[in-house]
C-alpha cells in the first residue's frame, strides 16, 4: 500500500494570513506585563495583576470590561470553564463516587456518582451496589457529553449529565480545537442537514456522529454503546468530511459554529475529502467561508 | 542594515564537521574617501585625503592605492616610508597578512594605524556590494584575488559617482581613480581585462619620481643575474613533505642556530636530543638562517662528527660570485674535524624551512671593486648571519655608515640571501649610531614617546591638591633622605628611621608613587609595559617612562614634596620586625645624598643632625640583616663591573674603573630588599593567584661542576648542596698570597647560576617560588617603580589590598600577567645585554689608539688559551697559546704550551700557569674589522720567550670581549643601579 | 584558548555585527496545533522550537497545593552542532539548561494562579550556535504567551561578551563562544528591570561588570521589543480569521 504523504518546506506553505486581511474591526491588544489601566477605580479581573499603581495585562489579548472589573482575555488558552457551558469529555480514572473527566481545562474535571442519571430509576439513592457498579456505566476512555454544573474553589469543574441530551457517546468522530475556537451560542447541539450530529463542546472537543434520533434513543440513560451497528459509507465520508473541514476552520483560526461549519461543508465539496488535508484546499474552503460569513453578517 | 551569508565548511578531524557561519553584509561603511559625499562616515576615520595624492609618473592623475596581499608582504619595507600615502586597505588583505607573518602584520599595523599616512582599512568582507562568495573548485587564494578585484571596481565606480556632482565636474579637478598594485601575473591578467587600472609594485615605486631612493627598499625576490646561474643549493622539501617527514619521524623540526664561529657550521636544538644536531657545510646549512625553524634529516651515524673549533669567517673581501667550489680553507675544515672521532655528535642537515624568522640586520656595506655598481654586499655585525646582497643606488653615501637591511629571499642559485637596504643609522664609529646598534640588536624600544603617550602625562605646573593630602599619610616632617649613586636623576627610594616613644625603631622606605602617575590601560602604560625597564647604556639612559616622570614628578628629590608609597616597619634593636604596614604618603625628602656623602655622614661622629642619626640606625641594622640574611644561605656574589667616565661632548669614555663599593650600598640594599620581601608575601597572601612576584631557581647541580673543578685544583672544597653550604664555603675560599681568589671564585659562581625570573603567583607551586641567590621563600620588585614596570604592577596590587587603589580587569588577570611577564623578563635580559654590550663598546673605544699593561688573573685554563681577567677594568679575555694538537707539525721557534688535563695547567718550559694566577697583559684593540674590534690580550708577565708581548700580533691570536663580564644572574648582587654607576655625566 | 580577537579594530566583530548589534531574528508563534502553545525563534543560526502543554493536573506526586509545577526539558537535536551527535537526553550540559530554564520562568509565571496544576515547557534546539540558553528562554516564552499562560511580564535572556579592549559585545555567537572570551548570560523582566537568572562563563573583572551586564540588558529588551511585535501580528491574524467574534459582546 502506498501512502501519499506530503511534506513541504516551510517557505512553501500556504500563508494563512491572507485570512486576516481586510480587518475594520481590529480591537486593541495587550501583552503580558502592558500596563492596562491605572489602578484607580477599576478592579482586576482574569488576565490582568496589580504592581503598584497600574493595572498590567498578564496574558496576550483584548480588553474585555465589565463595569469597572477590568479583564484581558486571550485569543488561546486552556478551557476556562463557566456553569452551564456544554462539554465533551472523556472518562481517565475512576474513583470512589465519581470520575475524573478530560475536559482540556487546568484541572482534570469531576463527575460525581450523584450528577449521573442511572439506568432504571431517575432519582433514587446511590447505593453501594452502584459504586461497584461504575466501571460498568463508564470506564476510563469513554467520551461523554456533559454540562459544567458547578466550579470548586481551586477551579475544578463539577460537570453532570443527569439530562436526556447527555451521556454516553457512541460511534463517531472526536475533534480537538482550541477552545476558544468554539463560538458560545444557545444550543451546542446541532443535527445538521448535510447528515451528521454534532456536538460542539465549550472545551475545544467536538464531537461527530451519525444522525440521532433524540427521542429514540431517550430513556436509557445515555449509557447504551451499539458499536456494533455498522453506519453505512455514505454517512461515514459525511463525518470525514466534516472533521476535515472543522480541522481547516480550526487550522486557519475561524471561529466554530454551525453556520460557519455548515458554509464549509459546503465550500469543501468541490475538493474529495482527503484533499483537504491539503494547505491549498484549507485555505481556499477557509477563504469562502469568512466571505459567505462576512456578506451574511454585512 | 542585516543580511546574511551562510556558508558552509567541511573540516577533517576524524569526523566531518559542517561548520555554518553567519556573516553579515552591511551597508554603512563608509569608503573613507573626503571627495564622497554618499558614505555616511565618521570624521576621524577619513582618511583618503586629496592634500595626501601622490605624484606617479605612471598614474599623472590623483589615485588611489588597493595593495595585493604579496605587495604587503613583500614590501612592508617601501610601505613604511611616507611616500606612499592613500592606500585603501581592504580586509581581506589584512587577514590574509596576518595570518601569513604576525612579524609584517604588527608592522603594517603600525603604519596603518598612523594617522597622516592616509591608510583607510575598507572591510570589504562585510560590505554589501563587495563581498565575494567561494564558488564551486575556487581556491582560497583566487577567491581572495577576486575579492581584491571587486573591492577595487567597486572602489573606483563608487568614486566615480561621488565625482559625478556638478560642483566636481566644475571644479575641472581631473577624476581620481583607483589603481591596484599586484604582483601576481594572473590576477593582473583578469583585473586589466575588468577595465582595473594595475601596476606592479616595482612599476610604482619607480614611478615615484619624488623619492627616486625608494627603489632600494624594494624587495626584490630575484636579481636579472642570478637567473642563469646554476643551483648552488638542494631544494627545500614542500610543507607537506616536512609536514609527513615530520610525522614519519624521519625528519626532525628545530631551531636553528648558527654558530658565531664557523659560518659554515650550525646546530639545531632538537626535542629530546641531549645536544644539538650539527649542521656542517654550505649545502647541509642549505640556506638556513640563524633563527629559523627548520626541518633537518640525521646523516648516518658513520657520517657523524663533532663540532670544529675552528674560526671560519666569510673572509673574502670582494663578491666571490655564486661560485660551487669550496675554497682550500673550508675543506681542510670538514677533514680536520671528521678526524676527531672523540666529541661526535648527531649530525644533520637542513631539508626545509618550516618557519623563516629573518627580522631586519644592522650592518655595514661591503665597499664594492666595481664603480657604480648597484648590487653589493652587506655584512651583518651578527656574525652567525650569512651577507646578504642587496641594491643600491645610494652605495657612495652609505659607506662607512651602519645601515639596516631586511632579507627578501635566498634562491637556490644565490650564494647569499637577497635582501633590500631598509635604511641608514648614521657613521660608523659615531657613538650615536653605535648606541643605535645595541638597542636595535638587542630589540630595545627606544623611539620619542608619542604624541599620544605624552598626552597622558600630568599637566605642569603639578601641584598637589588638598584633595592629595587627604588620601595620603602626611610624612613630610620625617627626616627622610635618599642615598643613590652620584648624578642619579631618578631617585625612586628614600629612607627614613626614627626613635619612638616606646623605644623601638621605625624604619620606613618610600617608593616614588608612579602607579599614581601610571593609570591603567592608557597608552602611557601601555608603552611603559612595553619597554619593561629602564635600559642604561654608557652616558646614555633610555626611559622606561617619560622624563617628566621619571626625572621630576616621580624622582625623590631632595626638599620637594613627593607622592610616595610607604612601608614602614617597627623594629626594634635587634632587627626584628614587630610591625609593618603599607600606605601611601606625601614625603619631602631633607636630603637627597651619593652614597659617599652618607659614608661621610655615618663616619664622622661630630654630626649629631637627626639625619646623621637616622643613618646610623639604618646602617646598624643593616648590618644585622645582612648578617642575618647570610645565616640563612643567601650567597655573595661577584661580578667585575667598570664604570666609564664619559666625556660630556663627544660621549667617549675617558677614564675606566670598577666601580667602588661601600657600607652604604649595602645599607640602602639592605632595606630595599627586606622591602621587597615584607611586600611579596603581602601581596602573595592577598592574591594568592595573581600577584607578580620573582624567583630565582636553584641551578642544576651539574651547573657547578666547572666552579667545583676550578676550587678543587686549588684545594678547596664548594658543597653546592644547599644555598648554605655554597655560601659558606666561598667564604671558605681566601688563599693568603691572592687577595683577589675570594672574588675570582664568586665570579666563577656568579656564572653557574640561573636568571632570575618574574612570574605570576598562581602559575606554580608555592614551593617553587624561592629565591636562591636571597635565601628567601619568595620576592618581588617593588622598590624601582620608575625603571621597572614590574615594580608597577606590584605597587597596583599592594594599592589594591590596602583599599587605596582600585583594581581593574588586567590586573587581575593571570593570563594577561603572565604575558606580561614574559614580555618583562625578556626586556630585563635584553636590557642586560645592551649594557653589557655597551660597556664592551666603550672599553674598545677607550682603547682605541692605546696600549696598555695591566695586571690580571688567570680565571680559566682553556685546552689551548688562558682566560684573563683584568679587574681593575672587570675586563675578561683570552690569551690563546700555542698547543701540540692536531696534524701540525711543532716548527722550531714555535713556543708550545702543554695542556695537563688532570690540574688544568698549561706548561711551557718552566713556566706553569694554574688557574687564579696572576699574570700581566698588554691591552690594545685590534681594528682591522671595522666592524669587530677586538680587544687584544698579549702576554707580558710571566716572560716567555718567543712569546709574550715582542711576538708578532698573529700569533698571540686575538680576543675578543667576553659577553658575560658583567654576567650577572642573580639578584644578590647589588639588586639595582648597576649600570646607572656608568652614568657619571659631566655638565 | 586561544587570544583570538572578538572586535577588529574597524569595529566589527567576527561575524560583521557592530557590538552592540543583536543578530538576526525571526520568530513564529503556535507552530503547532498539538500543544497549547509553541513558538521558533531563530536568533542567527540558532533555531529553537518551543512547545507547552499545560496547565493541566499535575501528577499526583508533584503535586503542589500552593503554585504551579514547571516542567522543563532542553534537549539539542542529533544535527544540531557541526559534529553529529546523538545527544541521550538529560545529559549533564541539558540537564543544567534544563534547570536553569526553570529558574527563568518562574520568575515570570505568575505560578500562584495555577495550584495543583503543571506546565511542561519542551525547548528543542534545531541548530546551535550560541546562546542555545537565551534563545531556549525566549522561545519558551513565547510558547507560554501562546498558550495563554498568565505571566508578569515577558521573561527575556541575552547573552553577551567582552572583547579584548574591553569593549562590550551584545549577544554572542557560537564562534565567540569558541574564541575564550566570557560569556554572561542573563534573563530578564525588561519592564520591571528585575534579573530573573544570570550565569557566567569565564571571568572577568568585577569593573566591567556594569557594562557588560547593561549590554545584555540592552540585548534584552532589543529582544524583547521584536517578540513583542511578533506577538501582536500573531494575535492579529489570529483574531482577525475569526473577525474577532469570539470576542465580540
Amino acid at each position: 500500500m502506498t501512502t501519499n504523504v506530503n511534506i513541504r518546506l516551510a517557505i512553501d506553505r500556504v500563508n494563512m494570513g491572507l485570512l486576516a486581511q481586510n480587518q475594520t474591526r481590529a480591537p486593541r491588544l495587550y501583552t503580558p506585563g502592558e500596563v492596562v489601566t491605572g489602578q484607580f477605580g477599576f478592579m482586576k479581573g482574569h488576565g490582568t495583576y496589580v504592581e503598584g499603581e497600574d493595572i498590567k495585562a498578564s496574558v496576550a489579548g483584548v480588553m474585555e470590561q465589565v463595569n469597572k472589573l477590568i479583564s484581558i482575555k486571550p485569543l488561546k488558552s486552556r478551557y476556562v470553564g463557566e456553569i452551564g457551558d456544554v462539554v465533551v469529555a472523556r472518562i481517565t480514572e475512576v474513583q470512589q463516587r465519581r470520575w475524573k473527566v478530560d475536559t482540556n481545562s487546568r484541572l482534570d474535571s469531576v463527575l460525581l456518582l450523584s450528577s449521573v442519571n442511572l439506568p432504571g430509576g431517575e432519582l433514587r439513592r446511590r447505593g453501594v451496589e452502584d459504586e461497584q457498579m461504575m466501571r460498568k456505566y463508564l470506564q476510563e476512555g469513554d467520551l461523554i457529553s456533559a454540562e459544567v454544573q458547578n466550579i470548586f474553589d481551586e477551579g475544578t469543574l463539577s460537570l453532570y449529565t443527569r439530562s436526556l441530551k447527555y451521556g454516553k457517546l457512541s460511534q463517531g468522530v472526536l475533534v480537538k480545537v482550541f477552545p476558544s475556537l468554539v463560538k458560545r451560542r444557545k444550543t451546542h447541539f446541532h443535527n445538521l442537514t448535510c447528515g451528521a450530529s454534532i456536538i460542539l463542546g465549550n472545551n475545544g472537543f467536538i464531537w461527530i456522529s451519525p444522525t440521532v434520533n433524540n427521542e429514540a434513543d431517550g430513556g436509557d440513560g445515555g449509557y447504551a454503546q451499539n458499536l456494533n451497528e455498522v453506519i453505512p459509507r455514505a454517512d461515514r465520508e459525511v463525518i470525514a468530511r466534516l472533521r476535515n473541514c472543522i480541522l481547516a476552520l480550526a487550522h486557519c483560526k475561524m471561529m466554530l459554529y454551525d453556520t460557519s461549519i455548515l458554509y464549509a461543508y459546503e465550500e469543501s465539496m468541490k475538493y474529495e475529502v482527503h484533499e483537504l488535508l491539503q494547505q491549498e484546499a484549507i485555505f481556499d474552503v477557509a477563504f469562502l467561508t469568512q466571505h459567505r460569513l462576512r456578506l451574511q453578517e454585512e | 542594515m542585516q543580511t546574511i551569508r551562510e556558508f558552509t565548511r567541511k573540516t577533517k578531524r576524524g569526523n566531518i564537521l559542517k561548520i555554518v557561519r553567519e556573516h553579515y553584509l552591511r551597508d554603512d561603511l563608509g569608503c573613507g574617501a573626503q571627495i564622497c559625499e554618499n558614505c555616511v562616515q565618521d570624521e576621524t576615520s577619513v582618511a583618503l585625503l586629496p592634500e595626501r595624492n601622490v605624484k606617479s609618473t605612471l598614474f599623472t592623475f590623483p589615485h588611489y592605492l588597493v595593495l595585493d596581499t604579496n605587495v604587503v608582504l613583500n614590501q612592508i619595507d617601501v610601505l613604511e616610508e611616507d611616500a606612499i600615502s592613500n592606500v585603501i586597505v581592504l580586509s581581506t588583505v589584512l587577514s590574509e597578512v596576518k595570518h601569513n607573518s604576525s612579524a609584517v602584520y604588527k608592522r603594517f599595523r603600525e603604519v596603518v594605524q598612523h594617522k597622516p599616512r592616509g591608510f583607510y582599512v575598507f572591510v570589504n568582507e562585510h560590505h554589501k556590494d563587495t563581498y565575494v562568495e567561494r564558488e564551486p573548485g575556487e581556491s582560497a587564494n583566487d577567491r581572495n584575488d577576486r575579492a581584491i578585484r571587486k573591492a577595487t571596481l567597486w572602489y573606483d565606480q563608487h568614486l566615480e559617482e561621488a565625482q559625478n556632482s556638478r560642483a566636481m565636474k566644475k571644479s575641472g579637478r581631473p577624476r581620481t581613480r583607483v589603481v591596484m598594485i599586484t604582483d601576481d601575473v594572473g590576477n593582473r591578467e583578469r583585473a586589466e581585462k575588468d577595465g582595473i587600472l594595475v601596476a606592479s609594485a616595482e612599476e610604482y615605486v619607480k614611478s615615484l619620481t619624488d623619492f627616486p631612493m625608494l627603489i632600494d627598499k624594494y624587495a626584490r625576490k630575484s636579481f636579472e643575474s642570478d637567473k642563469k646561474s646554476l643551483p648552488i643549493f638542494p631544494t627545500h622539501l614542500s610543507v607537506n613533505e616536512i609536514h609527513d617527514g615530520i610525522k614519519a619521524k624521519k625528519l626532525l623540526q628545530g631551531s636553528f642556530q648558527a654558530s658565531r664561529e664557523n659560518y659554515l657550521e650550525g646546530a639545531v636544538s632538537v626535542e629530546g636530543y641531549e645536544h644539538p644536531v650539527l649542521i656542517q657545510g654550505r649545502e647541509a646549512l642549505n640556506r638556513a638562517v640563524d633563527g629559523d625553524i627548520v626541518a633537518i634529516e640525521l646523516l648516518p651515524q658513520e657520517e657523524w662528527t663533532a663540532p670544529s673549533e675552528i674560526v671560519l669567517e666569510e673572509g673574502a673581501d670582494e663578491d666571490p660570485g655564486d661560485n660551487v667550489e669550496r675554497t682550500e680553507k673550508e675543506q681542510s675544515v670538514f677533514q680536520k674535524s671528521l678526524t676527531k672521532s672523540d666529541e661526535v655528535r648527531p649530525t644533520g642537515k637542513v631539508v626545509g624551512i618550516i618557519r623563516r624568522k629573518w627580522r631586519q640586520y644592522c650592518g655595514i656595506l661591503q665597499p664594492s671593486l666595481l664603480e657604480n655598481a648597484s648590487r653589493h654586499l652587506f655584512v651583518p655585525a651578527d656574525r652567525k648571519i650569512p651577507r646578504i646582497r642587496i641594491e643600491t643606488r645610494q652605495a657612495e653615501q652609505l659607506q662607512n655608515k651602519r645601515i639596516i637591511v631586511a632579507i627578501d629571499s635566498w634562491p637556490r642559485n644565490s650564494r647569499y640571501p637577497h635582501g633590500h637596504f631598509v635604511r641608514s643609522l648614521g657613521p660608523l664609529g659615531d657613538m650615536n649610531t653605535e648606541n643605535e646598534v645595541i638597542l636595535l640588536e638587542h630589540d630595545v624600544p627606544h623611539s620619542k614617546f608619542s604624541e599620544e603617550v605624552l598626552s597622558f602625562l600630568p599637566k605642569m605646573p603639578w601641584v598637589i591638591t588638598d584633595e592629595d593630602y587627604a588620601k595620603r599619610v602626611d610624612l613630610r616632617d620625617l627626616y627622610i633622605c635618599s642615598v643613590d649613586p652620584p648624578g642619579c636623576t631618578d631617585i625612586d627610594d628614600a629612607l627614613h628611621c626614627r626613635e619612638l616613644p616606646n623605644g623601638r625603631l621605625e624604619v620606613g622606605v618610600h617608593i616614588a608613587d608612579v602607579s599614581h602617575f601610571i593609570r591603567p590601560g592608557n597608552a602611557l602604560d601601555k608603552e611603559a609595559a612595553a619597554r619593561g625597564t629602564t635600559v642604561y647604556l654608557v652616558g646614555k639612559r633610555i626611559d622606561m617612562v617619560p622624563e617628566l616622570l621619571s626625572s621630576n614628578l616621580c624622582s625623590l628629590v631632595g626638599g620637594v614634596e613627593r607622592f610616595a608609597f610607604s612601608c614602614v616597619w617597627e623594629l626594634d634593636n635587634e632587627a626584628n620586625i614587630l610591625a609593618k604596614r603599607f600606605h601611601k604618603s606625601v614625603i619631602k625628602s631633607k636630603a637627597a645624598m651619593t652614597y659617599e656623602q652618607a659614608q661621610i655622614i655615618i663616619d664622622d661622629a661630630t654630626q649629631q643632625t637627626e639625619i646623621a642619626k637616622s643613618l646610623r640606625h639604618l646602617n646598624r641594622l643593616a648590618k644585622i640583616l645582612k648578617k642575618r640574611r647570610m645565616d640563612n644561605g643567601a650567597l655573595v656574589l661577584a661580578s667585575p663591573e667598570i664604570r666609564f667616565q664619559v666625556d660630556s661632548e663627544t660621549h667617549e669614555p675617558l677614564e675606566v674603573e670598577a666601580k667602588q663599593v661601600r657600607e652604604t650600598n649595602s645599607m640602602v640594599e639592605e632595606f630595599m630588599l627586606l622591602a621587597n620581601c615584607t611586600v611579596a608575601e603581602h601581596i602573595c597572601a592577598e592574591f594568592p593567584e595573581c600577584a607578580m612576584l620573582r624567583r630565582h631557581p636553584r641551578p642544576a647541580p651539574s651547573n657547578f661542576e666547572p666552579l667545583i673543578k676550578a676550587a678543587s685544583h686549588q684545594g678547596f672544597e664548594i658543597k653546592t648542596d644547599t644555598g648554605l653550604e655554597l655560601a659558606s664555603s666561598l667564604d671558605a675560599c681566601v688563599k693568603p698570597d691572592n687577595v683577589y681568589f675570594n672574588t675570582m671564585i664568586r665570579i666563577l659562581t656568579t656564572r653557574c647560576m640561573m636568571q632570575a625570573v618574574y612570574f605570576i603567583s598562581g602559575t606554580l607551586q608555592p614551593e617553587e617560588f624561592f629565591h636562591y641567590g636571597l635565601a628567601t621563600p619568595i620576592y618581588t620588585h617593588f622598590t624601582s617603580p620608575i625603571r621597572r614596570y614590574s615594580d608597577i604592577i606590584v605597587h597596583r596590587l599592594l594599592a589594591a589590598s590596602i583599599g587605596s587603589d582600585s583594581t581593574y580587569a588586567d590586573l587581575l588577570d593571570k593570563k594577561l600577567n603572565e604575558e606580561l611577564c614574559h614580555n618583562l623578563n625578556y626586556r630585563h635580559k635584553m636590557a642586560q645585554y645592551a649594557g653589557r654590550a655597551s660597556v664592551a663598546l666603550n672599553t674598545h673605544l677607550f682603547f682605541r689608539g692605546k696600549t696598555q699593561d695591566e695586571e690580571g688573573y688567570v680565571l680559566f685554563v682553556r685546552k689551548n688559551a688562558l682566560q684573563v681577567l683584568i679587574p681593575k677594568f672587570g675586563l675578561e679575555g683570552t690569551v690563546y697559546l700555542n698547543s701540540l694538537s692536531g696534524d701540525k707539525k711543532p716548527t722550531p721557534g714555535d713556543v708550545i704550551f702543554t695542556f695537563n688535563e688532570e690540574d688544568y695547567t698549561q706548561r711551557c718550559g718552566n713556566v706553569v700557569f694554574h688557574a687564579f694566577d696572576p699574570v700581566t697583559v698588554r691591552l690594545s684593540l685590534d681594528s682591522r674589522n671595522v666592524q669587530h674590534e677586538k680587544l687584544v690580550f698579549q702576554l707580558v708577565k710571566p716572560y716567555i720567550k718567543g712569546f709574550s708581548v715582542e711576538l708578532t700580533a698573529e700569533q698571540s691570536g686575538d680576543v675578543e670581549m667576553v659577553d658575560a663580564t658583567t654576567a650577572n644572574a642573580a639578584d644578590g648582587v647589588p639588586p639595582q643601579k648597576k649600570s646607572k654607576k656608568s652614568q657619571k655625566k659631566k655638565k | 584558548m586561544s587570544n583570538f580577537e572578538l572586535l577588529s579594530e574597524q569595529g566589527l566583530r567576527l561575524d560583521g555585527r557592530r557590538p552592540h548589534e543583536l543578530r538576526c531574528i525571526k520568530c513564529k508563534l503556535g507552530v503547532f496545533e498539538q500543544p497549547d502553545g509553541s513558538a521558533y525563534l531563530e536568533q542567527g543560526n540558532t533555531k529553537v522550537l518551543a512547545a507547552v502543554y499545560g496547565p493541566h493536573q499535575a501528577q499526583s506526586n508533584k503535586l503542589d497545593l500552593n503554585e504551579v509545577v514547571i516542567n522543563c526539558q532542553y534537549s539539542m537535536a542529533t544535527f544540531s552542532t557541526a559534529e553529529r551527535k546523538n545527544r541521550p537526553r538529560g545529559d549533564r550540559k541539558s540537564q543544567e539548561i534544563t534547570l536553569y530554564l526553570r529558574q527563568a520562568l518562574r520568575a515570570a509565571i505568575k505560578t500562584e494562579l495555577y495550584p495543583r496544576s503543571q506546565i511542561d515547557v519542551y525547548v528543542e534546539v534545531l541548530q546551535a550556535d550560541g546562546a542555545n540558553y537565551a534563545v531556549a528562554l525566549n522561545a519558551a516564552t513565547l510558547a507560554l504567551v501562546d498558550a495563554g499562560i498568565c505571566l508578569k511580564e515577558y521573561v527575556v535572556a541575552c547573552t553577551a561578551s567582552l572583547s579584548k579592549n574591553n569593549i562590550p559585545l551584545t549577544d554572542v555567537s557560537h564562534v565567540e563562544e569558541m574564541s575564550g572570551g566570557p560569556t554572561l548570560t542573563v534573563a530578564s523582566l525588561p519592564t520591571s528591570n528585575k534579573i530573573a537568572f544570570m550565569e557566567m562563563s569565564q571571568r572577568f573583572h568585577l569593573d566591567n561588570l556594569p557594562a557588560v551586564m547593561e549590554q545584555a540588558l540592552n540585548g534584552c529588551r532589543e529582544i524583547q521589543a521584536i517578540m513583542e511585535k511578533e506577538v501582536r501580528k500573531h494575535l492579529m491574524q489570529m483574531g482577525s480569521a475569526g473577525d474577532w467574534s469570539n470576542i465580540a459582546k
